[in-house]
């Protein structure tokens, strides 16, 4: 069963090495083929571990458990669409004159991209993740940069310092904990997640509380909780269209995975209680902080990022409230979180093709102007803002019937008031940009739907968000069940 | 010695300012006023001293209870861990800016020049000759001797003082003093003979600099985590010498202007990480790997980067100058509340790691990455911020060496390999910059806001 593994991070690899070699319709298909393939692979992973069976290859350095496979799943589901997207996405500015120089670079990237983040929950030990991390910030740096507009470069300046800065706090969260690991470990040890699961009791009380927080603060500023945000709404709004869409649904949760490690390292030496309150603070923070960004922003595809700072609050949340039910919820949330993010900001790429701007207010009549792009957009709207029938729905849901039965009284207020004001802000905005009559068509070209390609990407996004509202599935459950145990879920 | 607890530290300083309030007041007597105004420049930098006089005082009081040199050199000598604690080694370094100042050396004074606008003390007595004048240069030497015995003999190296009469004993003690003096001055002239004077209206930032770190070392010894019973390593000793001298080369960068003077900075703070790579690959801890690490550290981040970023903004022709966005004081000011911070949350903190790990480094190290954060907000250019990224780095690898030898050997390397792709990253966004806008300010990039 290993060589699947292998076949999940080799799809990629093989596709950016094509995209160098080749031209860039062979760069095209070999993306799409790599993403399509690897979303493919992950379900077949999820399912070989739903039941708490661990793969591991290469000398033990990649191992996948149920954990790890959430968040395989929702990177997986966004690579294939992302590529899918970028099809129709790129294929707007295939009449310019270096059209096959950029597409070739943006596709090898892309795939580059989307290996870093699926190898970020295959690692099995710190250092590695670490590394593996790092390598997500500086590859979409790059993509963020691609368009070298002064504010796409200003936007990836400040992604790439801020974000490896926090990398550095991180870094040394991880030191710290090596260091304590040293009394139970042996003074030279490769610092595997399964070690400190078994020795947990051998660790410093001291230097687990202070490399969670370290760690909090320092993988927190890729996940965009709220004082290390300020890179966020920046990178989210000036990278591609399916790049934000990955940002968002993948980067962000993947940061967030290294915190959960790091949890289940806290949970194993007896310090719950305190990480789960370092989660919540920022959770709260986070969300309260979000809520009120989302409601006056001028720039839509700025508005989804700090909707993603508040559904990565949310997981914050769902994480620290601890009841069992409440955590398969915040797990469940990564994926679905994934789903919606993604139509969100395919749909928003589909808006700036057909109408040349990312104000809110030069968006006009997007229903009738784009009959397949209009409407998508708002249910991913009403998706996010966790109306029922979407994933979301079912995720929000778990997480406050769980933080109820805790009981979290204080967190899971604070939580239903700022989720729907964050729903207004959501809503008003998306619903003037679709439901209000279309302005007069002035100069310049009709706005219409651009491609196929872009439709077909936000299509099996909407299909999975709403699927997994509607009934979720055995096998997902199983999955999510049983990582909720290995965070703890049962204690 | 009967009179030896005569000596304390005020009445040396009471000696030598009366000392210099005579040489003053002749110097109004002559009525020249080269020599006025020598005496008044005197008289205001040497206020500005007396802080850093009173706080290296404190160190001394707090470890000996105490303002005698004797017995803090008693107390030194007693057990050598006290030498390495972070807070002294600070306090050495104020104290060799203080005797910098008050013998009047660049990059305070340059006695070499005839050139009156920057004289201070040479001011003073260029209206004396004769034996008057012999007199005043005998009594200068004197008391830069006495500075340097102080800082050798009671600071730095409290060994092999003579402690009783014995003819043989003294004779040696006086050879060896000899030989630390010149140790002492040695290093004197080799900063004189790579730094340049700093014009008179800079020279108060020199003095609070060092003002700074004594202050610094009062915090860090009322904070720093009990460390006078552990035994010395060789290791130990190294590791928290390694990880001051990074922080102290963290506090220049921020007091340079110079995106040049900041790139040798950081190389030479990236020869000082790897020489403690080679430390504890020698002492033993963490395994001979450490030797490949060392050797990977020197190449690639006192080398390559420093040497690839060279070239790569003189190939941009971009200026230069990084100035502060605050204050050289005061953002020296912010740096020395860091890392006190620093040492004031670390203070409860029990790693629980091997005893044999010096771990009094590792609050100096977290420092090291505030007061890295902390130069990238100062100073808004792209140069220098990626500079503070790569500050912050080294202050992490030391961390990761002092508490964290046995990190195997390939993370280490993918570590590095990671900061290497990084620095590509930044140094392709850096060129795109400068393309585009011409200047690689970073605090024109403010049109995403909201």
């Amino acid at each position: 069963m290993s060589w699947i593994l292998y076949a999940i991070l080799g799809a990629p690899l093989a596709a950016v090495l094509l995209a160098l070699s080749g031209g860039w319709r062979l760069a095209r298909a070999a993306t799409v083929l790599a993403g399509v393939m690897s979303l493919g692979f992950a379900v077949a992973i999820a399912i070989a571990v739903e039941h708490g069976r661990v793969l591991a290859t290469a000398g033990g350095w990649i191992r996948l458990d149920s954990l790890g496979a959430v968040f395989l799943l929702a990177t997986g589901l966004l690579y294939a669409m992302a590529a899918v997207f970028s099809v129709g996405y790129l294929g707007v500015d295939q009449s310019h004159a270096d059209f096959p120089r950029f597409a070739r670079r943006y596709f090898a990237l892309l795939n580059l991209f989307g290996w870093s983040m699926l190898l970020v929950p295959l690692v099995a030990d710190f250092g590695t993740l670490w590394v593996a991390l790092e390598l997500t910030t500086i590859i979409s740096a790059l993509l963020v940069a691609i368009d070298r507009t002064d504010a796409a470069l200003e936007a990836s300046w400040k992604y790439v310092l801020i974000a490896s800065s926090g990398l550095g706090i991180a870094l040394l969260s991880i030191i710290v904990l090596y260091a304590t690991g040293t009394h139970a470990l042996g003074s030279a040890y490769v610092p595997r997640f399964v070690r400190f699961l078994a020795h947990g009791h051998g660790l410093s009380r001291d230097a687990v509380r202070l490399s969670f927080v370290l760690a909090v603060v320092g993988f927190g500023t890729k996940v965009g909780f709220v004082p290390m945000h300020t890179w966020l709404p920046d990178a989210h709004s000036e990278a591609p269209a399916p790049v934000s869409a990955l940002l968002s649904g993948s980067l962000l949760s993947g940061a967030f995975y290294a915190i959960l490690r790091f949890f289940q390292v806290s949970v194993a030496s007896g310090q719950r209680g305190f990480a789960e309150h370092v989660l919540i603070v920022f959770g709260v923070i986070s969300l309260v902080a979000a809520s009120f960004f989302v409601l006056h922003q001028a720039s839509y595809k700025r508005l989804l990022a700090y909707s993603s700072i508040e559904h990565m609050g949310i997981i914050a949340l769902g994480i620290g409230f601890g009841a069992p039910l409440a955590i398969a919820g915040a797990l469940l949330h990564v994926i679905t979180h994934a789903s919606a993010k993604g139509l969100a900001f395919f749909g928003s790429g589909s808006l700036l093709r057909g109408y040349d701007t990312k104000e809110v207010e030069g968006v006009t009549g997007a229903g009738s102007a784009m009959p397949w792009t209009g409407p998508m957009f708002l249910a991913a709207a009403l998706a996010l803002s966790g109306l029922p029938l979407s994933g979301v729905f079912r995720s929000e849901f778990e997480i406050v019937v769980g933080g109820f039965e805790r009981p979290q009284y204080v967190g899971v207020s604070l939580l239903l008031v700022f989720v729907n004001l964050a729903f207004f802000g959501v809503i008003w905005h998306a619903g003037r940009m679709v439901l209000s009559p279309q302005a007069a068509p002035g100069h310049g070209r009709p706005v219409r739907e651009r491609s196929a390609w872009m439709i077909a990407g936000m299509l099996g996004c909407l299909l999975v968000s709403v699927a997994l509202g509607v009934h979720l599935p055995g096998d997902l459950a199983a999955l999510l069940s049983n990582a909720a145990h290995r965070l703890g879920a049962a204690g | 010695m009967p009179l030896g607890y005569i000596g304390d530290f005020f009445a040396v300083g009471l000696i030598l300012g009366l000392a210099s309030f005579v040489v003053s007041i002749a110097a109004v007597d002559s009525g020249s006023p080269y020599a006025q105004l020598g005496s008044s420049r005197l008289r205001s930098f040497g206020a500005l001293n007396e802080p850093t006089v009173i706080f290296v005082t404190f160190v001394l009081a707090l470890t000996t209870h105490t303002d005698l040199p004797y017995a803090f050199g008693a107390t030194l000598r007693s057990s050598a861990v006290q030498v390495l604690r972070p807070s002294h080694l600070l306090m050495i370094a104020a104290f060799f800016m203080l005797v910098l100042v008050e013998t009047g050396r660049i990059p305070v004074e340059n006695h070499g020049s005839t050139l009156e606008f920057g004289q201070i003390e040479e001011a003073r007595v260029v209206e004396h000759s004769g034996p008057g004048l012999a007199f005043l240069r005998w009594g200068s030497y004197v008391k830069q001797l006495l500075l340097y015995t102080i800082f050798a003999n009671v600071l730095v190296v409290p060994w092999g003082l003579a402690s009783t009469g014995r003819l043989d004993r003294v004779l040696l003690a006086i050879g060896l003093l000899f030989v630390k003096a010149l140790a002492v001055g040695t290093v004197v002239v080799v900063i004189e003979s790579s730094f340049a004077k700093l014009r008179l209206y800079k020279i108060p930032e020199f003095t609070v600099a060092s003002f700074m770190l004594a202050v610094l070392a009062v915090i860090i010894f009322l904070f720093e985590p009990s460390f006078g019973d552990g035994q010395l390593t060789v290791f130990g000793a190294i590791a928290t010498i390694t990880a001051v001298l990074v922080l102290l080369l963290e506090f220049g960068l921020l007091r340079s202007q110079d995106v040049w003077e900041q790139l040798r900075l950081y190389a030479l703070g990236s020869v000082v990480v790897a020489a403690l790579a080679f430390a504890t690959a020698a002492s033993g801890h963490g395994g001979s790997s450490l030797y490949v690490l060392a050797a990977v550290t020197i190449g690639l981040k006192a080398l390559v980067f420093p040497q690839g970023i060279r070239f790569v903004l003189r190939n941009l022709e971009i200026e230069p100058r990084v100035p502060s966005v605050l204050g050289v004081p005061s953002g020296i000011l912010i740096g020395v509340a860091l890392s006190a911070l620093a040492f004031v949350v670390l203070r409860p903190v029990h790693i629980g790691a091997e005893a044999a790990l010096p771990l009094s480094g590792l609050p100096v190290a977290v420092a090291g990455v505030l007061v890295a954060f902390l130069l990238m907000v100062l100073r808004p250019y792209a140069p220098s911020q990626l500079l503070g990224f790569l500050v912050l780095e080294n202050a992490v690898s030391v961390a990761s060496l002092v508490i964290a030898p046995g990190l195997p050997i390939i993370l280490a390397l993918l570590l590095l390999f990671d900061v290497l792709v990084g620095v590509l990253v930044f140094v392709v966004l850096v060129q795109y910059l400068a393309v585009e806008r011409t200047a690689v300010r970073t605090d024109v990039l403010n049109r995403l806001t909201g």
